[in-house]
């Protein structure tokens, strides 16, 4: 099995005289949740219906598994589309037999796994009703279902998250980090950093059809936050921007982000700092995605008004 | 082609539509609307019966009293009719027959001297203000050309005024006789006419043709055009509904556009054979022979079905829907509304209409060039191919390239629907143009020298 279950190379898409992806290439390790993030519009869709062979790049390769896409790799993923439906006059345990059955799961199979998720998304009582009795949250938990019936290898999400309740959210990211353990691939495509930031080990950020941003997150935050401290102080506060190498100290709530120049030894700064005032807590500062986000937009020179 | 995705979506197409009540309704009440058309035409026939005011103006001064001798000898039971048909009648004839004497003849003798003119005129207001149902004139002159005038605001009561013509027939022929001294009896030997029986002759031997087989291809010709145009329909409805919802990428994630369409082909065509069949059932088993005896003189006309003609119908059912089908779904796949692809339906429609335009002069002639080139163009092939080979045989080499070229046509559009489909199913949003659709269809993924891409909305 390859470590990279999702290689993307060079791969460029154009509608029209619309650019929507443009040159991008990174890969997906495996066992990690990969975050492909970026604003509405930036290629994300995409991206990913180009890896389900749903639209075809212009240019470029992709390969799943190993090999450009093929019937029995498509078996083994799980696809949540962001433009998602059911066909409303369908039965839910029908509908989700159907789209076992077109993912070649048997009957038994099929049956034993959707019971499990119909109970554990409390959708048993829903079973015989139709999907247009459903509320819209219904359906999405049974769409998640429908996702993962076949037990696939990699699953690829578009919006995941979005119009479902905090309890099933939570209940759905447990699976996520179940599948992750189970050495798993996720792509995981959002516009909502937040989640990103606490789910994904991986990101690539997209923004204007480009690649503007890749790699491990906590390595990015590491060196997005290189040099930079995080302070509580006990009583007023001392002026600490006179120390030597310090180049900007910024009160955040309640506390204080102390950026150093580079090469400043963070051992001699806090001696130096401790002779000043009374340092009741300590670490190294990790940055918020966004502010990893805003910068990179920034760097690639695309105004955030613009995109947002 | 993945076989096995293929029937989960013809199962699910067919299983979806046979548990809808529409389906149930639709099937159970189509026959029941049949029979009450045919119903209410009989009953319309014997309604057509009743009192006939017609006023004779006899400018000959002595035909009027035989004329009305003969028309009350006419519509008399046991007079003529039988003497004149000796053989049994038929179903068809009989209950001809039997609304003609429903008809009561009121004939009233008018004034011919005056002006004739004003003499019509007169009549003319009497005739609108209904006192009269019509009237007649016997005018010496026009009698020699052979003419006898009948005036009424209905001229279409073909069977009435057929009766009328026969009645003053029959009083000019007594007449004649008489003028040239024969015995008068001999009126009634010279009344009777031969009657053409056919037999259709075929392979298997000779049967007599009491228009039932004939009846029965209309019955088959017309069920396969609504279906060709019901389902379709359907086709048409099901595929833009799967736009619509948004499923449509959920499935390709699955199974490919090719084999999804097929099998949404399949499972329609299959919900419509299953409807043949339920019809087939309740006719041949239960209730249809009753229902129409309630109907007295239509029991026989319920036709019986030669073999052949279901094994036909299922060979050209079966091409020509796909074909239709394939037509519907090329014209769904671009657009994401009913309305939008209501223009471009027109275009199988036509078609499917085109062969109801030509099935008189085929019925007329089944053998002759309109039949044989309508039988061969593949849009109207299934119908009109169909239609000819229950009439008359058709040689083996004409339903062998009728169905070649039927064939040919079939899988060329299939491919072709199936091009714009594999695109258009993911194209929302603006209506797409001709030359995008072109584009589609020229549309090769993967290579790199690709011309322009389709565009998205």
């Amino acid at each position: 099995m390859t470590d990279y279950p999702i290689e993307i190379d060079r791969v460029s898409k154009v509608f029209g005289k619309f650019r929507a992806v443009d040159d991008l290439s990174f890969q997906v390790p495996r066992g990690t949740i990969f975050g492909l993030l970026g604003p509405n519009g930036a290629g994300k869709t995409t991206t990913i219906r180009m890896v389900m062979n749903i639209t075809a790049p212009d240019s470029g390769e992709i390969r799943v598994l190993g090999t450009p896409m093929q019937r029995a790799t498509q078996n083994r993923i799980g696809y949540l589309p962001e433009e998602r439906g059911l066909y409303r006059k369908m039965k839910v345990l029908d509908h989700l037999y159907f789209l076992a059955a077109i993912k070649e799961v048997d009957r038994e199979t099929a049956r034993n796994r959707i019971g499990e998720w119909l109970d554990r998304m409390e959708l048993r009582p829903w079973l015989h009703k139709k999907v247009d009795e459903l509320s819209k949250g219904m359906q999405q938990k049974v769409q998640f279902i429908a996702t993962i019936v076949h037990d696939p290898d990699i699953l690829i999400l578009d919006e995941v998250f979005s119009g479902l309740d905090p309890i099933n959210t939570a209940l759905i990211k447990e699976y996520l980090l179940d599948f992750r353990k189970r050495g798993k691939t996720i792509v995981f495509s959002t516009h909502v950093l937040e989640q990103a930031e606490k789910l994904c080990d991986e990101i690539c950020l997209l923004a204007r059809s480009k690649k503007i941003l890749e790699g491990n997150l906590k390595e990015l935050k590491r060196s997005h936050a290189a040099g930079q401290l995080r302070m509580s102080i006990a009583g007023s506060a001392p002026d600490l921007a006179t120390l030597a190498g310090v180049r900007s100290v910024t009160p955040v709530n309640g506390a204080f982000v102390v950026s150093l120049e580079s090469g400043t030894d963070r051992r001699d700064f806090l001696r130096r700092a401790l002779e000043l005032c009374e340092i009741t807590a300590f670490s190294d500062r990790e940055p918020e995605l966004e502010e990893i986000y805003l910068a990179a937009v920034q760097n690639a020179g695309i105004e955030t008004r613009q995109i947002e | 082609m993945n076989w096995k995705k293929v029937l989960a979506v013809v199962r699910r197409e067919y299983v979806e539509r046979i548990r809808t009540k529409a389906f149930w309704i639709g099937t159970l009440i189509i026959p029941f609307l049949f029979i009450a058309l045919i119903g209410i035409q009989i009953a319309v026939a014997r309604k057509a019966g009743g009192e006939r005011r017609v006023a004779v103006v006899d400018r000959t001064g002595h035909l009027f009293a035989p004329l009305q001798a003969e028309i009350t000898r006419l519509t008399t039971p046991s007079a003529t009719e039988e003497r004149i048909r000796p053989a049994e009648p038929d179903e068809v004839e009989r209950s001809a027959s039997e609304y003609r004497r429903n008809i009561r003849w009121q004939l009233e003798n008018r004034p011919a001297s005056g002006d004739l003119e004003n003499v019509k005129e007169e009549l003319r207001k009497e005739v609108v203000a209904k006192k009269i149902h019509a009237y007649v004139v016997l005018d010496p002159a026009l009698l020699a050309k052979g003419r006898v005038e009948y005036y009424s605001t209905t001229v279409s009561e073909f069977s009435a005024m057929n009766q009328l013509e026969r009645a003053i027939n029959q009083v000019l022929l007594r007449e004649k006789i008489a003028a040239r001294g024969l015995p008068v009896d001999i009126a009634n030997d010279l009344e009777k006419r031969i009657d053409l029986r056919p037999f259709k002759v075929t392979a298997q031997g000779t049967a007599e043709e009491k228009g039932a087989g004939i009846v029965a291809a209309l019955v088959f010709f017309f069920l396969m055009y609504s279906t060709f145009f019901m389902y379709g329909y359907q086709v048409m409805r099901g595929v833009i509904e799967e736009k619509n919802n948004r499923i449509v990428e959920v499935i390709i994630a699955s199974v490919r556009p090719t084999e999804l369409m097929l099998g949404k082909i399949f499972g329609i065509g299959l919900v419509g054979l299953t409807q043949y069949l339920v019809w087939a059932l309740v006719a041949t088993n239960l209730s249809l022979p009753a229902i129409a005896g309630a109907f007295a003189s239509g029991s026989d006309m319920i036709p019986k079905v030669p073999a052949s003609l279901i094994g036909y119908f299922i060979l050209f059912f079966i091409c020509g829907y796909f074909m239709y089908a394939s037509i519907y779904t090329a014209i769904a796949a671009p657009f994401n509304t009913d309305q939008e692809a209501q223009q471009f339906a027109m275009i199988p429609m036509v078609m499917i209409i085109s062969s109801v335009a030509v099935y008189p002069a085929v019925l007329n002639n089944p053998s002759g060039g309109i039949a044989v080139v309508f039988s061969l163009l593949p849009f109207t092939a299934p119908l009109i191919m169909f239609l000819r080979t229950s009439l008359s045989p058709v040689p083996g080499w004409q339903i062998l390239v009728s169905i070649a070229l039927l064939a040919a046509t079939t899988v060329a559009l299939a491919w072709f629907a199936g091009r714009i489909y594999r695109i258009g199913i993911l194209m929302y949003g603006k209506k797409p143009t001709i030359p995008e659709i072109v584009r589609w269809v020229r549309y090769k993924p993967g290579k790199v020298s690709q011309p322009s891409a389709p565009t998205a909305a």
